[in-house]
């Protein structure tokens, strides 16, 4: 890898690295990309449209700032999906969102992560609101959002996804201590 | 910056890593299915906007990808040249646009021939071989392989653009010892 000319700041949670991708993390992706797994966000996927997403990421941190990170199991090292704050163009708001490979599913890291995510969206970058677009069949994706304070607002046809559900995020001055404990 | 390419001129160009202020322009050409129709077309700027950041990240992982051209008389967008190579791809290779309005100047040729020396040069990239993949019916840009000497390899089928044909360039040797580099 070359230097960048733009940062990815590392966070850092109880269990949890937020990273920077590096391209070895895009073999989780590919086979990610390549099962029903992935159904939610655009897969399945051929490998080199894995490659292509993970690459439009890195670029979308130099573009806006902001991007999603790579999630690292601290305790093993192993790549456990990613989650971010997303605006690519046409966007109408900043998102946050999370993917997890399915062996990382229900431990509540997508939760950890996301919240990280979302302090840095509020604390350091200035967002006074935030959104996450779930796909209306996605009960685990729908449960994380819930833990993490947010509501269902309302429905809209996506041309690309289909039918996706807008849940608000609560505002940076209801959440208390990040907002965990409010909601705990 | 975007990403951390080189800057390189020409008499009438500077080949430069691509900017926000480009956006625009290069978003025109990737929806204009016509004219991108060689190159991967896109149907919706959103689509297309990611590709602008995946040439970002393939510069940030390769250290390389597409430069933007930019026409020293105006200062404008005239097209894009580069080192082109995500995954899936047989090798790398060396890939030119120019966009509407910039045709007919000898552009494209000019770029590409500046971004194929920084390919070969030691203290560019440093690449001993390259190739050029052209749809077949582009007739335009085999006549642009051809004037800078490449020559037709094979047909294969590419991930992303189905049948295309491999031109291969010659090498940095045989470019030095006709004095074509």
């Amino acid at each position: 890898m070359t230097a960048t000319t733009f940062t990815i700041p590392t966070l850092e949670t109880d269990r949890l690295i937020l990273r920077a991708h590096r391209e070895e993390d895009i073999a989780a992706e590919k086979a990610f990309f390549a099962t029903d797994a992935s159904r939610f966000v655009g897969g399945p996927l051929p490998a080199h449209r894995a490659w292509r997403t993970v690459a439009m990421m890195i670029g979308h941190w130099a573009l806006r700032g902001y991007g999603f990170w790579a999630l690292e199991h601290k305790a093993t090292g192993t790549y456990l999906g990613r989650v971010g704050l997303w605006f690519p163009d046409g966007w109408d708001e900043r998102e946050v969102g999370w993917t997890l490979m399915p062996a990382a599913w229900g431990k509540g890291f997508a939760t950890e992560a996301a919240e990280a995510a979302r302090t840095y969206a509020y604390d350091i970058l200035g967002w006074d609101t935030a959104i996450s677009q779930i796909d209306p069949e996605n009960e685990p994706s729908k449960a994380v959002a819930r833990r993490l304070g947010a509501t269902f607002e309302k429905t809209y046809e996506d041309p690309e996804y289909g039918t996706i559900e807008v849940w608000r995020h609560p505002a940076p001055e209801s959440l208390v201590n990040g907002g965990m404990e409010a909601y705990a | 910056m975007l990403t951390n390419a080189p800057t390189l001129e020409t008499q009438n160009l500077i080949l430069r890593g691509p900017r926000h202020e480009d956006a625009r322009a290069v978003l025109d050409f990737l929806c204009d299915t016509e004219r991108s129709a060689g190159f991967g077309a896109h149907d919706n700027r959103s689509d297309a906007w990611r590709w602008f950041a995946l040439n970002v990240g393939h510069w940030h992982w390769h250290g390389y990808g597409y430069f933007t051209i930019e026409d020293k008389e105006t200062g404008a967008p005239a097209g894009i040249t580069g080192v082109w190579n995500p995954h899936g791809w047989p090798e790398p290779e060396l890939g030119w646009v120019v966009f509407r309005g910039f045709e007919g100047k000898g552009i494209a040729y000019e770029a590409a021939h500046r971004a194929r020396a920084w390919a070969y040069a030691p203290d560019g990239l440093g690449l001993a071989t390259l190739t050029s993949n052209i749809v077949p019916g582009n007739t335009r840009s085999v006549a642009l392989a051809e004037r800078l000497g490449a020559t037709y390899e094979r047909t294969y089928t590419n991930v992303h653009m189905g049948e295309d044909m491999m031109y291969r360039h010659p090498s940095p040797e045989t470019l030095a010892a006709e004095g074509m580099a």
